[in-house]
Protein backbone atom coordinates (compact mmCIF):
# COMPACT_ATOMS: atom_id res chain seq x y z
CA UNK A 1 0.00 0.00 0.00
CA UNK A 2 2.83 2.38 0.97
CA UNK A 3 1.92 6.00 0.32
CA UNK A 4 -0.69 5.12 -2.30
CA UNK A 5 -4.35 5.81 -1.74
CA UNK A 6 -6.24 3.27 0.36
CA UNK A 7 -9.32 3.34 -1.87
CA UNK A 8 -11.06 0.48 -0.09
CA UNK A 9 -10.47 2.25 3.23
CA UNK A 10 -11.82 5.53 1.88
CA UNK A 11 -14.90 3.84 0.43
CA UNK A 12 -15.44 2.08 3.74
CA UNK A 13 -15.51 5.38 5.63
CA UNK A 14 -18.03 6.64 3.08
CA UNK A 15 -20.13 3.47 3.39
CA UNK A 16 -20.09 3.69 7.17
CA UNK A 17 -21.14 7.33 7.19
CA UNK A 18 -23.82 6.76 4.55
CA UNK A 19 -25.21 3.97 6.72
CA UNK A 20 -25.27 6.29 9.72
CA UNK A 21 -26.81 9.11 7.68
CA UNK A 22 -29.57 6.92 6.29
CA UNK A 23 -30.49 5.81 9.82
CA UNK A 24 -31.92 9.31 10.35
CA UNK A 25 -33.61 10.32 7.07
CA UNK A 26 -36.22 12.54 8.72
CA UNK A 27 -33.61 14.55 10.58
CA UNK A 28 -31.22 14.67 7.61
CA UNK A 29 -33.56 15.35 4.70
CA UNK A 30 -37.24 15.72 5.60
CA UNK A 31 -36.65 18.42 8.25
CA UNK A 32 -34.77 20.82 5.92
CA UNK A 33 -37.29 20.17 3.13
CA UNK A 34 -40.21 21.07 5.40
CA UNK A 35 -38.33 24.14 6.63
CA UNK A 36 -37.64 25.17 3.03
CA UNK A 37 -41.27 24.55 2.09
CA UNK A 38 -42.37 26.95 4.84
CA UNK A 39 -39.83 29.58 3.75
CA UNK A 40 -40.92 29.26 0.13
CA UNK A 41 -44.60 29.43 1.03
CA UNK A 42 -44.42 32.36 3.46
CA UNK A 43 -41.62 34.50 2.05
CA UNK A 44 -41.87 33.56 -1.57
CA UNK A 45 -45.54 32.94 -2.13
CA UNK A 46 -47.50 34.87 0.54
CA UNK A 47 -45.19 37.87 1.18
CA UNK A 48 -43.56 37.70 -2.23
CA UNK A 49 -46.90 38.12 -3.98
CA UNK A 50 -47.01 41.68 -2.60
CA UNK A 51 -43.44 42.59 -3.58
CA UNK A 52 -42.57 43.94 -7.01
CA UNK A 53 -40.01 42.19 -9.17
CA UNK A 54 -36.28 42.32 -8.39
CA UNK A 55 -34.01 42.47 -11.41
CA UNK A 56 -36.82 41.18 -13.60
CA UNK A 57 -37.50 38.17 -11.36
CA UNK A 58 -40.35 37.38 -9.00
CA UNK A 59 -39.53 37.59 -5.29
CA UNK A 60 -39.90 33.81 -5.02
CA UNK A 61 -37.31 33.29 -7.76
CA UNK A 62 -35.04 35.83 -6.07
CA UNK A 63 -35.31 34.34 -2.60
CA UNK A 64 -35.11 30.65 -3.60
CA UNK A 65 -31.29 30.51 -4.09
CA UNK A 66 -30.84 31.95 -0.61
CA UNK A 67 -33.14 29.31 0.87
CA UNK A 68 -31.23 26.58 -0.97
CA UNK A 69 -27.91 28.00 0.25
CA UNK A 70 -29.09 28.26 3.89
CA UNK A 71 -29.99 24.60 3.83
CA UNK A 72 -26.82 23.51 2.03
CA UNK A 73 -24.72 25.31 4.65
CA UNK A 74 -26.69 23.76 7.51
CA UNK A 75 -26.64 20.28 6.01
CA UNK A 76 -22.88 20.42 5.43
CA UNK A 77 -22.02 21.84 8.83
CA UNK A 78 -24.32 19.58 10.82
CA UNK A 79 -23.25 16.46 8.92
CA UNK A 80 -19.53 16.90 9.40
CA UNK A 81 -19.57 18.33 12.92
CA UNK A 82 -21.84 15.57 14.23
CA UNK A 83 -20.01 12.89 12.24
CA UNK A 84 -16.62 13.82 13.70
CA UNK A 85 -17.92 14.61 17.18
CA UNK A 86 -19.89 11.37 17.56
CA UNK A 87 -16.94 9.30 16.31
CA UNK A 88 -14.90 10.90 19.08
CA UNK A 89 -17.65 10.76 21.68
CA UNK A 90 -18.37 7.05 21.08
CA UNK A 91 -14.65 6.44 20.52
CA UNK A 92 -15.06 4.55 17.25
CA UNK A 93 -12.76 7.11 15.69
CA UNK A 94 -10.08 4.85 17.21
CA UNK A 95 -10.99 2.24 14.58
CA UNK A 96 -9.70 4.58 11.90
CA UNK A 97 -6.77 5.80 14.01
CA UNK A 98 -5.36 2.27 14.32
CA UNK A 99 -5.90 1.56 10.61
CA UNK A 100 -3.61 2.32 7.67
CA UNK A 101 -5.64 5.36 6.62
CA UNK A 102 -4.09 8.70 5.75
CA UNK A 103 -5.46 11.95 7.14
CA UNK A 104 -6.53 13.01 3.64
CA UNK A 105 -8.56 9.80 3.32
CA UNK A 106 -10.20 10.38 6.71
CA UNK A 107 -11.10 13.98 5.81
CA UNK A 108 -12.26 13.03 2.31
CA UNK A 109 -14.50 10.31 3.73
CA UNK A 110 -16.26 12.94 5.83
CA UNK A 111 -16.53 15.36 2.90
CA UNK A 112 -18.10 12.88 0.47
CA UNK A 113 -20.98 12.27 2.89
CA UNK A 114 -21.27 16.01 3.47
CA UNK A 115 -21.54 16.68 -0.27
CA UNK A 116 -24.08 13.86 -0.70
CA UNK A 117 -26.33 15.21 2.06
CA UNK A 118 -26.02 18.79 0.78
CA UNK A 119 -26.76 17.91 -2.85
CA UNK A 120 -29.77 15.76 -1.94
CA UNK A 121 -31.07 18.54 0.31
CA UNK A 122 -30.63 21.12 -2.49
CA UNK A 123 -32.30 18.93 -5.12
CA UNK A 124 -35.24 18.26 -2.80
CA UNK A 125 -35.76 21.99 -2.30
CA UNK A 126 -35.67 22.54 -6.08
CA UNK A 127 -38.41 19.93 -6.46
CA UNK A 128 -40.51 21.67 -3.78
CA UNK A 129 -39.94 25.06 -5.44
CA UNK A 130 -41.00 23.60 -8.78
CA UNK A 131 -44.44 23.04 -7.25
CA UNK A 132 -44.60 26.82 -6.80
CA UNK A 133 -43.35 27.41 -10.34
CA UNK A 134 -39.86 28.60 -9.40
CA UNK A 135 -36.92 26.31 -9.80
CA UNK A 136 -35.00 27.42 -12.84
CA UNK A 137 -31.30 26.60 -13.03
CA UNK A 138 -29.67 28.76 -15.70
CA UNK A 139 -26.19 27.24 -15.40
CA UNK A 140 -26.08 23.63 -14.22
CA UNK A 141 -22.29 23.51 -13.93
CA UNK A 142 -22.20 26.74 -11.99
CA UNK A 143 -25.04 25.51 -9.72
CA UNK A 144 -23.12 22.31 -8.98
CA UNK A 145 -19.96 24.33 -8.24
CA UNK A 146 -21.75 26.49 -5.66
CA UNK A 147 -23.58 23.67 -3.93
CA UNK A 148 -20.55 21.36 -3.83
CA UNK A 149 -18.01 24.14 -3.16
CA UNK A 150 -19.96 25.63 -0.25
CA UNK A 151 -20.73 22.16 1.12
CA UNK A 152 -16.99 21.43 1.19
CA UNK A 153 -16.17 24.73 2.92
CA UNK A 154 -18.78 24.12 5.63
CA UNK A 155 -17.97 20.43 5.77
CA UNK A 156 -14.41 21.40 6.68
CA UNK A 157 -15.61 24.01 9.17
CA UNK A 158 -17.90 21.41 10.76
CA UNK A 159 -14.99 18.98 10.86
CA UNK A 160 -12.94 21.54 12.75
CA UNK A 161 -15.76 22.17 15.24
CA UNK A 162 -16.28 18.41 15.60
CA UNK A 163 -12.61 18.08 16.61
CA UNK A 164 -12.77 21.01 19.00
CA UNK A 165 -16.09 20.42 20.75
CA UNK A 166 -16.10 18.60 24.06
CA UNK A 167 -19.84 18.64 24.59
CA UNK A 168 -23.08 19.05 22.65
CA UNK A 169 -23.35 22.71 23.67
CA UNK A 170 -20.05 23.57 22.00
CA UNK A 171 -21.18 21.75 18.88
CA UNK A 172 -23.96 24.29 18.32
CA UNK A 173 -22.12 27.50 19.27
CA UNK A 174 -20.79 28.31 15.80
CA UNK A 175 -24.13 27.63 14.16
CA UNK A 176 -26.05 29.85 16.57
CA UNK A 177 -23.64 32.79 16.78
CA UNK A 178 -21.95 32.78 13.39
CA UNK A 179 -23.51 30.72 10.62
CA UNK A 180 -27.20 31.57 11.06
CA UNK A 181 -26.76 35.35 11.61
CA UNK A 182 -24.25 35.79 8.77
CA UNK A 183 -26.31 33.73 6.35
CA UNK A 184 -29.46 35.75 7.09
CA UNK A 185 -27.67 39.07 6.50
CA UNK A 186 -25.85 37.69 3.45
CA UNK A 187 -28.61 38.60 1.00
CA UNK A 188 -31.07 35.73 1.30
CA UNK A 189 -34.11 38.01 1.33
CA UNK A 190 -32.78 41.28 -0.09
CA UNK A 191 -30.32 42.85 -2.46
CA UNK A 192 -27.33 44.74 -1.08
CA UNK A 193 -28.66 48.11 -2.21
CA UNK A 194 -31.77 47.56 -0.07
CA UNK A 195 -29.50 47.75 3.02
CA UNK A 196 -28.68 51.09 4.65
CA UNK A 197 -25.49 52.47 3.11
CA UNK A 198 -23.56 52.09 6.40
CA UNK A 199 -24.34 48.35 6.38
CA UNK A 200 -23.48 47.63 2.77
CA UNK A 201 -19.73 47.25 3.42
CA UNK A 202 -20.53 44.47 5.86
CA UNK A 203 -22.21 42.51 3.11
CA UNK A 204 -19.04 42.69 1.02
CA UNK A 205 -17.03 41.36 3.97
CA UNK A 206 -19.51 38.54 4.55
CA UNK A 207 -18.59 35.33 2.69
CA UNK A 208 -22.23 34.23 2.75
CA UNK A 209 -23.03 37.10 0.41
CA UNK A 210 -20.73 35.59 -2.23
CA UNK A 211 -22.14 32.09 -1.75
CA UNK A 212 -25.75 33.24 -2.08
CA UNK A 213 -24.97 35.65 -4.89
CA UNK A 214 -23.10 32.96 -6.81
CA UNK A 215 -25.90 30.44 -6.46
CA UNK A 216 -28.44 33.09 -7.42
CA UNK A 217 -26.46 33.85 -10.57
CA UNK A 218 -26.36 30.15 -11.45
CA UNK A 219 -30.13 29.88 -11.02
CA UNK A 220 -31.61 33.11 -12.36
CA UNK A 221 -28.63 34.98 -13.79
CA UNK A 222 -28.91 37.83 -11.26
CA UNK A 223 -25.71 39.02 -9.63
CA UNK A 224 -24.50 41.88 -7.45
CA UNK A 225 -20.80 40.98 -7.33
CA UNK A 226 -18.17 39.87 -9.83
CA UNK A 227 -18.51 36.08 -10.30
CA UNK A 228 -14.77 35.46 -10.18
CA UNK A 229 -14.44 37.23 -6.86
CA UNK A 230 -17.03 34.88 -5.34
CA UNK A 231 -15.40 31.81 -6.86
CA UNK A 232 -12.01 32.98 -5.56
CA UNK A 233 -13.39 33.54 -2.05
CA UNK A 234 -14.94 30.06 -2.01
CA UNK A 235 -11.90 28.22 -3.34
CA UNK A 236 -9.60 30.26 -1.07
CA UNK A 237 -11.67 29.51 2.03
CA UNK A 238 -11.88 25.84 1.07
CA UNK A 239 -8.10 25.60 0.61
CA UNK A 240 -7.32 27.39 3.89
CA UNK A 241 -9.84 25.28 5.80
CA UNK A 242 -8.47 22.06 4.29
CA UNK A 243 -4.90 22.90 5.33
CA UNK A 244 -6.04 23.74 8.87
CA UNK A 245 -8.10 20.55 9.24
CA UNK A 246 -5.36 18.39 7.71
CA UNK A 247 -2.83 19.87 10.13
CA UNK A 248 -5.13 19.21 13.09
CA UNK A 249 -5.51 15.57 12.01
CA UNK A 250 -1.75 15.29 11.61
CA UNK A 251 -1.03 16.50 15.15
CA UNK A 252 -3.93 14.45 16.48
CA UNK A 253 -5.86 17.46 17.82
CA UNK A 254 -9.07 16.19 19.41
CA UNK A 255 -8.37 12.71 18.07
CA UNK A 256 -5.36 11.24 19.79
CA UNK A 257 -4.63 11.30 23.51
CA UNK B 1 15.84 -11.62 13.67
CA UNK B 2 13.79 -8.41 13.62
CA UNK B 3 11.62 -8.14 16.74
CA UNK B 4 7.87 -8.01 16.25
CA UNK B 5 7.80 -4.99 18.53
CA UNK B 6 10.69 -2.85 19.59
CA UNK B 7 10.16 0.10 21.92
CA UNK B 8 13.08 2.29 22.92
CA UNK B 9 12.98 5.06 25.51
CA UNK B 10 9.26 5.64 25.11
CA UNK B 11 7.95 8.57 27.05
CA UNK B 12 4.38 9.78 27.14
CA UNK B 13 3.41 12.93 28.98
CA UNK B 14 -0.25 13.98 28.82
CA UNK B 15 -1.30 17.56 28.25
CA UNK B 16 -1.86 18.14 31.97
CA UNK B 17 1.67 17.03 32.76
CA UNK B 18 0.96 13.47 33.92
CA UNK B 19 3.88 11.22 33.01
CA UNK B 20 2.16 7.98 31.99
CA UNK B 21 5.15 6.22 30.43
CA UNK B 22 8.68 7.11 31.43
CA UNK B 23 11.65 5.86 29.41
CA UNK B 24 10.14 2.45 28.67
CA UNK B 25 12.16 0.11 26.48
CA UNK B 26 11.07 -3.35 25.39
CA UNK B 27 11.63 -5.91 22.66
CA UNK B 28 9.14 -8.64 21.82
CA UNK B 29 10.48 -11.41 19.61
CA UNK B 30 8.43 -12.51 16.61
CA UNK B 31 6.25 -15.45 17.61
CA UNK B 32 6.40 -14.71 21.34
CA UNK B 33 3.43 -14.72 23.68
CA UNK B 34 4.24 -11.71 25.83
CA UNK B 35 2.47 -10.71 29.03
CA UNK B 36 2.47 -7.18 30.35
CA UNK B 37 1.49 -6.92 33.99
CA UNK B 38 1.05 -3.91 36.18
CA UNK B 39 -1.34 -2.19 38.56
CA UNK B 40 -4.01 0.24 37.34
CA UNK B 41 -2.41 3.41 36.02
CA UNK B 42 1.00 1.76 35.56
CA UNK B 43 1.16 2.76 31.89
CA UNK B 44 0.17 -0.50 30.15
CA UNK B 45 -2.75 0.89 28.18
CA UNK B 46 -0.92 4.11 27.38
CA UNK B 47 1.97 2.08 25.99
CA UNK B 48 -0.48 0.14 23.83
CA UNK B 49 -2.14 3.36 22.71
CA UNK B 50 1.25 4.74 21.66
CA UNK B 51 2.05 1.55 19.71
CA UNK B 52 -1.28 1.58 17.86
CA UNK B 53 -1.59 5.32 17.21
CA UNK B 54 -4.42 6.12 19.61
CA UNK B 55 -1.97 8.27 21.59
CA UNK B 56 0.76 10.51 20.33
CA UNK B 57 4.30 9.73 21.45
CA UNK B 58 6.11 12.42 23.46
CA UNK B 59 9.54 10.93 22.72
CA UNK B 60 11.18 7.62 21.95
CA UNK B 61 10.83 5.16 19.12
CA UNK B 62 8.44 2.30 18.36
CA UNK B 63 9.11 -0.20 15.59
CA UNK B 64 6.73 -2.89 14.37
CA UNK B 65 8.67 -5.63 12.57
CA UNK B 66 11.36 -3.00 11.96
CA UNK B 67 8.96 -0.36 10.62
CA UNK B 68 8.79 2.99 12.44
CA UNK B 69 5.28 3.18 13.91
CA UNK B 70 5.21 6.99 13.84
CA UNK B 71 7.04 7.97 10.66
CA UNK B 72 5.73 5.07 8.59
CA UNK B 73 2.53 4.50 10.50
CA UNK B 74 0.45 3.16 7.61
CA UNK B 75 2.77 0.28 6.92
CA UNK B 76 3.27 -0.44 10.63
CA UNK B 77 -0.46 -0.49 11.43
CA UNK B 78 -1.27 -3.01 8.73
CA UNK B 79 0.53 -5.59 10.85
CA UNK B 80 -1.19 -4.83 14.17
CA UNK B 81 -4.55 -5.99 15.47
CA UNK B 82 -5.86 -4.31 18.62
CA UNK B 83 -8.49 -5.42 21.08
CA UNK B 84 -8.76 -2.43 23.41
CA UNK B 85 -9.75 -2.45 27.05
CA UNK B 86 -12.77 -0.19 26.45
CA UNK B 87 -15.31 -0.73 23.70
CA UNK B 88 -14.62 1.75 20.91
CA UNK B 89 -17.41 0.80 18.55
CA UNK B 90 -20.34 2.45 16.79
CA UNK B 91 -22.89 0.87 19.09
CA UNK B 92 -25.66 1.12 16.48
CA UNK B 93 -23.67 -0.96 13.99
CA UNK B 94 -24.27 -4.69 13.74
CA UNK B 95 -21.64 -7.26 14.53
CA UNK B 96 -21.23 -8.04 10.82
CA UNK B 97 -20.92 -4.36 9.89
CA UNK B 98 -18.25 -3.79 12.55
CA UNK B 99 -16.10 -6.58 11.11
CA UNK B 100 -16.77 -5.58 7.52
CA UNK B 101 -15.88 -1.92 8.12
CA UNK B 102 -12.71 -2.75 10.02
CA UNK B 103 -11.59 -5.02 7.19
CA UNK B 104 -12.35 -2.20 4.79
CA UNK B 105 -10.20 0.30 6.68
CA UNK B 106 -7.35 -2.15 6.27
CA UNK B 107 -7.89 -2.20 2.51
CA UNK B 108 -9.28 -5.75 2.31
CA UNK B 109 -11.33 -6.46 -0.79
CA UNK B 110 -14.99 -7.34 -0.35
CA UNK B 111 -14.77 -11.09 -0.93
CA UNK B 112 -11.84 -11.45 1.47
CA UNK B 113 -13.57 -9.31 4.10
CA UNK B 114 -16.69 -11.41 3.87
CA UNK B 115 -14.76 -14.67 4.10
CA UNK B 116 -12.76 -13.58 7.14
CA UNK B 117 -15.78 -12.01 8.84
CA UNK B 118 -17.89 -15.15 8.48
CA UNK B 119 -15.02 -17.32 9.67
CA UNK B 120 -14.55 -15.16 12.78
CA UNK B 121 -18.29 -14.92 13.44
CA UNK B 122 -18.38 -18.69 13.50
CA UNK B 123 -15.16 -19.03 15.49
CA UNK B 124 -16.42 -16.72 18.24
CA UNK B 125 -19.95 -18.23 18.32
CA UNK B 126 -21.49 -15.03 17.05
CA UNK B 127 -23.67 -16.53 14.31
CA UNK B 128 -27.02 -15.90 16.12
CA UNK B 129 -25.90 -12.35 16.91
CA UNK B 130 -24.34 -11.32 13.59
CA UNK B 131 -27.17 -8.99 12.60
CA UNK B 132 -27.78 -7.56 16.07
CA UNK B 133 -26.64 -4.07 16.94
CA UNK B 134 -23.59 -3.95 19.21
CA UNK B 135 -25.59 -2.18 21.94
CA UNK B 136 -27.99 -5.14 22.09
CA UNK B 137 -25.26 -7.62 23.00
CA UNK B 138 -24.21 -8.76 26.47
CA UNK B 139 -20.78 -7.80 27.85
CA UNK B 140 -19.25 -11.15 26.93
CA UNK B 141 -20.59 -11.02 23.38
CA UNK B 142 -19.33 -7.46 22.97
CA UNK B 143 -15.89 -8.64 24.02
CA UNK B 144 -16.01 -11.40 21.40
CA UNK B 145 -16.95 -8.90 18.67
CA UNK B 146 -14.05 -6.65 19.59
CA UNK B 147 -11.67 -9.62 19.56
CA UNK B 148 -12.98 -10.74 16.18
CA UNK B 149 -12.53 -7.20 14.90
CA UNK B 150 -8.86 -7.24 15.99
CA UNK B 151 -8.33 -10.36 13.89
CA UNK B 152 -10.25 -9.39 10.75
CA UNK B 153 -7.15 -8.41 8.74
CA UNK B 154 -5.10 -11.35 9.98
CA UNK B 155 -2.46 -9.26 11.79
CA UNK B 156 1.02 -10.54 12.62
CA UNK B 157 1.07 -8.79 15.98
CA UNK B 158 -2.03 -9.09 18.12
CA UNK B 159 -2.35 -6.65 21.02
CA UNK B 160 -4.93 -7.57 23.62
CA UNK B 161 -5.59 -5.08 26.40
CA UNK B 162 -7.36 -7.01 29.15
CA UNK B 163 -9.34 -9.12 26.69
CA UNK B 164 -10.99 -11.31 29.31
CA UNK B 165 -12.15 -8.55 31.64
CA UNK B 166 -15.83 -9.12 32.39
CA UNK B 167 -16.21 -12.37 30.45
CA UNK B 168 -17.44 -15.63 31.89
CA UNK B 169 -15.21 -18.60 32.69
CA UNK B 170 -16.34 -20.60 29.66
CA UNK B 171 -15.50 -17.86 27.19
CA UNK B 172 -12.23 -17.20 28.96
CA UNK B 173 -11.21 -20.83 28.52
CA UNK B 174 -12.31 -20.77 24.86
CA UNK B 175 -10.39 -17.60 24.30
CA UNK B 176 -7.25 -18.97 25.91
CA UNK B 177 -7.41 -21.99 23.64
CA UNK B 178 -7.89 -19.78 20.60
CA UNK B 179 -5.05 -17.46 21.54
CA UNK B 180 -2.76 -20.43 22.01
CA UNK B 181 -3.75 -21.69 18.57
CA UNK B 182 -3.01 -18.30 17.04
CA UNK B 183 0.35 -18.14 18.75
CA UNK B 184 1.11 -21.68 17.64
CA UNK B 185 0.36 -20.57 14.07
CA UNK B 186 3.02 -17.88 14.35
CA UNK B 187 1.16 -14.79 15.59
CA UNK B 188 3.00 -12.64 18.09
CA UNK B 189 0.73 -11.76 20.99
CA UNK B 190 1.06 -8.95 23.51
CA UNK B 191 -1.39 -9.47 26.35
CA UNK B 192 -2.17 -7.28 29.32
CA UNK B 193 -4.24 -8.66 32.12
CA UNK B 194 -4.95 -8.33 35.80
CA UNK B 195 -5.34 -12.10 36.06
CA UNK B 196 -1.94 -13.48 37.02
CA UNK B 197 -3.22 -16.96 36.26
CA UNK B 198 -3.94 -15.91 32.69
CA UNK B 199 -0.47 -14.48 32.15
CA UNK B 200 1.12 -17.48 33.85
CA UNK B 201 -0.79 -19.94 31.72
CA UNK B 202 -0.42 -18.27 28.33
CA UNK B 203 2.75 -16.19 28.20
CA UNK B 204 6.34 -17.23 27.58
CA UNK B 205 7.81 -13.83 28.41
CA UNK B 206 6.57 -11.45 31.09
CA UNK B 207 7.24 -7.81 31.90
CA UNK B 208 5.97 -5.95 34.94
CA UNK B 209 5.30 -2.26 34.54
CA UNK B 210 5.03 0.18 37.40
CA UNK B 211 4.84 3.97 37.28
CA UNK B 212 5.50 4.03 33.56
CA UNK B 213 8.65 1.89 33.65
CA UNK B 214 9.50 -1.77 33.16
CA UNK B 215 10.54 -2.97 36.60
CA UNK B 216 11.04 -6.64 35.84
CA UNK B 217 11.29 -8.46 32.54
CA UNK B 218 12.27 -11.91 31.44
CA UNK B 219 11.21 -15.44 30.49
CA UNK B 220 8.35 -16.85 32.54
CA UNK B 221 10.50 -19.37 34.45
CA UNK B 222 12.57 -16.52 35.96
CA UNK B 223 9.44 -15.44 37.83
CA UNK B 224 9.11 -18.81 39.52
CA UNK B 225 12.44 -19.00 41.33
CA UNK B 226 10.89 -17.60 44.54
CA UNK B 227 8.30 -19.58 46.55
CA UNK B 228 5.48 -17.12 45.85
CA UNK B 229 5.97 -17.38 42.09
CA UNK B 230 4.55 -14.74 39.81
CA UNK B 231 2.33 -13.26 42.49
CA UNK B 232 5.24 -12.57 44.82
CA UNK B 233 7.37 -11.22 42.00
CA UNK B 234 4.52 -8.97 40.95
CA UNK B 235 3.92 -7.65 44.46
CA UNK B 236 7.62 -7.09 45.02
CA UNK B 237 8.04 -5.31 41.69
CA UNK B 238 5.07 -3.06 42.23
CA UNK B 239 6.15 -2.04 45.72
CA UNK B 240 3.67 -3.96 47.84
CA UNK B 241 4.17 -4.11 51.61
CA UNK B 242 6.40 -6.88 53.08
CA UNK B 243 3.34 -8.35 54.83
CA UNK B 244 1.49 -8.82 51.54
CA UNK B 245 4.60 -10.29 49.92
CA UNK B 246 5.04 -12.68 52.85
CA UNK B 247 1.40 -13.71 52.57
CA UNK B 248 1.85 -14.43 48.87
CA UNK B 249 5.03 -16.42 49.54
CA UNK B 250 3.24 -18.49 52.19
CA UNK B 251 0.42 -19.55 49.88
Amino acid sequence: MGASINWVGLLTIIRREMTRLLRVPIQAFVAPWISALLFIFIFGYVVGGRISQIGGHSYLEFVLPGIVMLNVVNAAFLQSSSQVYFARFMRYVEETLVSPLSYVEMISGVLVTVVFRSVVTALGILVIAALFGASSVAGVGEFVFWVVGVAIVFGLLGNLVGLWANNFEQLTILNVFFITPLSFVGGVFNTIDMLPSWLQWMAWANPFFYFINGLRHSMIGFTEAPELLGIGVTIGLGAVMFVIVWRLYAIGYGLRE
Amino acid sequence: MTPALSISHLRKVYARGTVAVNDLSLDIAAGDFFGLLGPNGAGKSTTIHCITGISTVTSGEIRIFGVDAVKNYREARRRIGLSPQEFNVDTFATCRQILDWMGGYFGMERAERKRRAEMLIEKFDLVPHATKQFRELSGGLKRRVVLARALIHDPDLLILDEPTAGVDVELRMDLWRYLQELNHDGKTILLTSHYLEEIERLCRTIAIVNKGKIVQHGPKNEFFTEPGGLEEAYLRATGATPERIAAAAGR
